[in-house]
This record gives structure tokens, sequence and C-alpha cells, in this order.
């Protein structure tokens, strides 16, 4: 019974943190249009939080860089369990167009743990708001 | 028995924690979706905050290397026990669970508890951003609650009495002191925003500045305990404006007084929800200069003028 109302109560306020590991920075203007009012995901209980003790869901954006790694590592381990991973952009999913580039090591899943692939360049904010509800039910 | 029965309802349900949780989720929730009304969103659903603090309550609770832990796991529980404490002594609805000759100036310091907690925890989680976040909202106290206690102070002196249920049953008889002194209320509504740090003075949390101020560092329990203080803190700070400027519940009028009193801490929240839509951050050296320059003396005016015309 207690397990279903905690359940409850993470699939109804996940607080997203927004990192951005070397991206080009047009998936982050996308995740930002979540909060306006045409798309207001605080429909949803998703609240952008500024800190990672705050956060439940990482959003990332762009591919992984060697600079970046080890910050984007970090970030995760500050994030109390349970957490997750979504993974955002062409780039993030697996590494775009810099795939091959000498200080990229690829997409977000070669660091992280990646529960949701949200692919597109810049993907929409409507399939952003899809591959978060799809993350709500595995929740 | 039955006495003791009786304490033990005042504490656990009402006007203790039930009834105070129960507000204090309510108003987030009128508040946040108010809010969103005015920037043309459509809001959260009304078991948001229920929600929110579950979550927290069921998270994993992490402090970084250094941090003292007894100090961060005692802070938010020292500060939720002083706000429910300052709740006891609030009529609502024409119902006090005690009262004393002197009961406002108790309540004003319990409420100040808080912010002096909140200052400490960023001092000792180890973080540059709560640390700095600290700073600030020490500074921000200096500025607001000098005006805001001699706001409150207007009413107690036109009155002849520092009881709060007193001050209220007193104009319940004749008029609400909002009309009598509109520039009290209006000081004691800025620094009630400021005390509990709401935009536009939010600055001690300032997100795109400081990350979350004093709070950075904090998870799971311990953030769930300091958002709920700070929410019990509003619903609090609420209910004594309401007291003290709209005449609590006023007796003798037919509507129940619990009804009568509702609406008007609902219509102090809505001015506190627009407020925060409306203004955009202030800098804190632009507070400190309001609170200074402007708040204080016309505040002192007040004052001067209240035991000038009415205390004698």
């Amino acid at each position: 019974m207690l397990e279903r109302i905690v359940r409850w109560a993470r699939r109804k306020s996940p607080w997203i943190l927004h990192f951005n590991s070397g991206g080009c920075n047009g998936c982050d203007i996308e995740i930002l249009d979540l909060l306006t009012p045409r798309y207001d995901v605080e429909r949803l209980g998703i609240l952008k939080e500024a800190s990672p003790r705050h956060a439940d869901v990482l959003l990332c954006t762009g591919p992984v860089t060697r600079q970046s790694r080890d910050r984007l590592r970090r970030i995760y381990e500050q994030i109390p369990a349970p957490k997750w991973v979504v993974a955002v952009g062409s780039c993030s999913c697996s590494g775009g167009v810099f795939r091959d580039g000498y200080n990229v090591l690829g997409g977000i899943d070669q660091v992280l743990p990646v529960d949701v692939y949200v692919p597109g360049c810049p993907c929409r904010p409507e399939a952003l708001i899809d591959g978060l509800a799809r993350l709500l039910e595995m929740i | 028995m039955t006495e003791w029965l009786s304490v033990l309802f005042a504490l656990l349900v009402f006007p203790g924690f039930g009834f105070l949780l129960a507000c204090a989720l309510a108003f987030q929730w009128i508040d946040r979706r108010v809010e969103a009304r005015l920037q043309g969103r459509v809001g959260p659903p009304w078991f948001q905050p229920l929600a929110d603090l579950i979550k927290l309550l069921a998270k994993e609770d992490v402090l970084p290397v250094g941090a003292n832990e007894i100090a961060c796991a005692a802070l938010p529980m020292v500060s939720l026990a002083a706000v429910l404490t300052a709740a006891l002594y609030i009529p609502v609805g024409g119902w006090v669970a005690r009262t004393f000759e002197g009961d406002l100036i108790v309540v004003l310091f319990l409420l100040s508890i808080p912010a002096l907690a909140y200052f400490l925890a960023g001092w000792l989680s180890v973080s540059v951003y709560s640390v700095v976040g600290g700073s600030r909202s020490l500074l921000q106290f200096f500025s607001y609650e000098v005006p805001f206690l001699m706001a409150l102070s207007g009413p107690a002196i036109l009155s002849g009495s520092w009881s709060i249920s007193r001050i209220a049953a007193q104009q319940s008889q004749a008029v609400w002191l909002a009309l009598v002194q509109p520039l009290g209320f209006l000081l004691a509504l800025v620094g009630l925003i400021g005390k509990l740090k709401r935009s536009p003075f939010d600055i001690p949390k300032a997100k795109s500045e400081i990350v979350a101020g004093p709070l950075t560092e904090f998870s799971g329990r311990k953030l769930a305990l300091w958002h709920l203080t700070m929410h019990i803190q509003m619903v609090v700070g609420i209910f004594l404006l309401v007291n003290l400027f709209l005449g609590g519940s006023d007796v003798g009028v037919t509507i129940p007084g619990v009804l009568i009193f509702g609406i008007k801490a609902l219509f102090i929240l809505l001015m506190l929800s627009v407020a925060s839509a409306l203004y955009a951050r202030l800098r804190i050296d632009q507070l400190a200069n309001i609170g200074w320059r402007v708040l204080a003396p016309l505040a002192l005016a007040q004052m001067l003028a209240t035991i000038w015309i009415g205390g004698g």
C-alpha cells in the first residue's frame, strides 16, 4: 500500500535537471519551450530544478565529450536515488553528427544508463513530452 | 484525562499539525495555479503539493562530506517546530488554542527562528552557493524585519493590547484596521513577502544565480521538511495579517466565522500570488536600499502617527 502511494507520488512529481554535455544548444532551447504557456509541463507536475540534489530526472543534451564525461558522471552521482536519465536529441542518443570526432565519446549511454531516448535534431517539444510521459509510465 | 485529550487535539489536529498541513498544501496549490493562470499557463493539478511532499519524503537523503550532519538534520525540525508553535497563538475562525497578553511578540519571535535556521543551514552545508545564499538571507532578514515589526505594532498600539485575539476581537466591533492604516497593511504585506522569501524577494534562493541558495545541498526528507516549513510559515503569516488588519472572523455576523476567515485569508494569498507573478526579482542591494530608505521611514512615520492620534 505504502509502496503504491510512493510510486504514485514519484510518477506525479518528476523534477528535472538539465545538463548539456557538449551540444549545439538547439535541444536546450526546445527544453525551455516546455516551460512556456504553449506546452506548460507543470500540468504533469514537472518542475525544472537548478540543484542536482533536488532532481529526479536528468535531461541530457548533446554528445559526451572527453572534457565533460567526468562532470556528467559527477552530476549523475549527486542526484539522490531513485533517478532516471533521458537522452534528448540525436547527439545524446548516438553522438549524431559529432559521432566520429576526435574528442567525442558518443551518446550518453556510453557513460550513464539511459532510460528513454528522444531523437530529433533538435527534437520537437511534443516529442519531449511524449518521451517524459513514457518515462513516467515506466516508473 | 479530557484536558490531555484536548491538548493533544489542539497540537495534532486543529489548529495544530493536521489543519496546518492541509492549509499549507491547499494554499500552495492555489498559489501555483493562480500564478500559472496569470502567465497564461494551465498550472498543476490539485494533488500536486501532496505528490511533491510524498516523493521528497521517500527519496534518498544525502549530504556532502564535511557538512555538519546533526545540525543539518536538526535545523529543519527546529524551524518547523517554531512555526507550528506560533500557529497555536493565532485565532482561526474565532477559535484559539492558547492566548495571553503579549502573544503577538512571542509569535513574531517564533516566526523569525526559521530565517536564522535558514542562514545556518546555508552556512553548515559546505557549498559556495549555500554560503552566498545564507549571507543573502541574513541581509534580507535585516531589511524586511524592522519595517515588518513596526507595521505590525500599529494595530497593537491602536487597540491598546498585544494579544492577537484581542486585537482581532476589537476590530469586529469597530472598523477593520486595514482601512484605518492602509499604509501599515501594505508594509506588513511587503514584509511578509520578504519573510516568506517569495518572488520578488526570493533573493536568497535565486534559481538563476545561486542554484537553490542555502537549500542547494539538501535532499530527500530534509528538503521536504524545509519546504513544509516554508509553506506552513506562509499559512501562519497570512492568518496573522488577517487577524491584525482584516478583523479576523467578525464575531456576531450571521455567516459562520470560519468561512469569513477563509475568504479573507484567500484574499491575502491572492495578493501574494499576483505580486510574485507581476514583479521580477530584485537584487540584494536594491532590497536593502528599499528596506532602509523607503519601508523603514514609512513604517516609522506610520507608527508615530498612530501613537500621536490613536494610542495617546
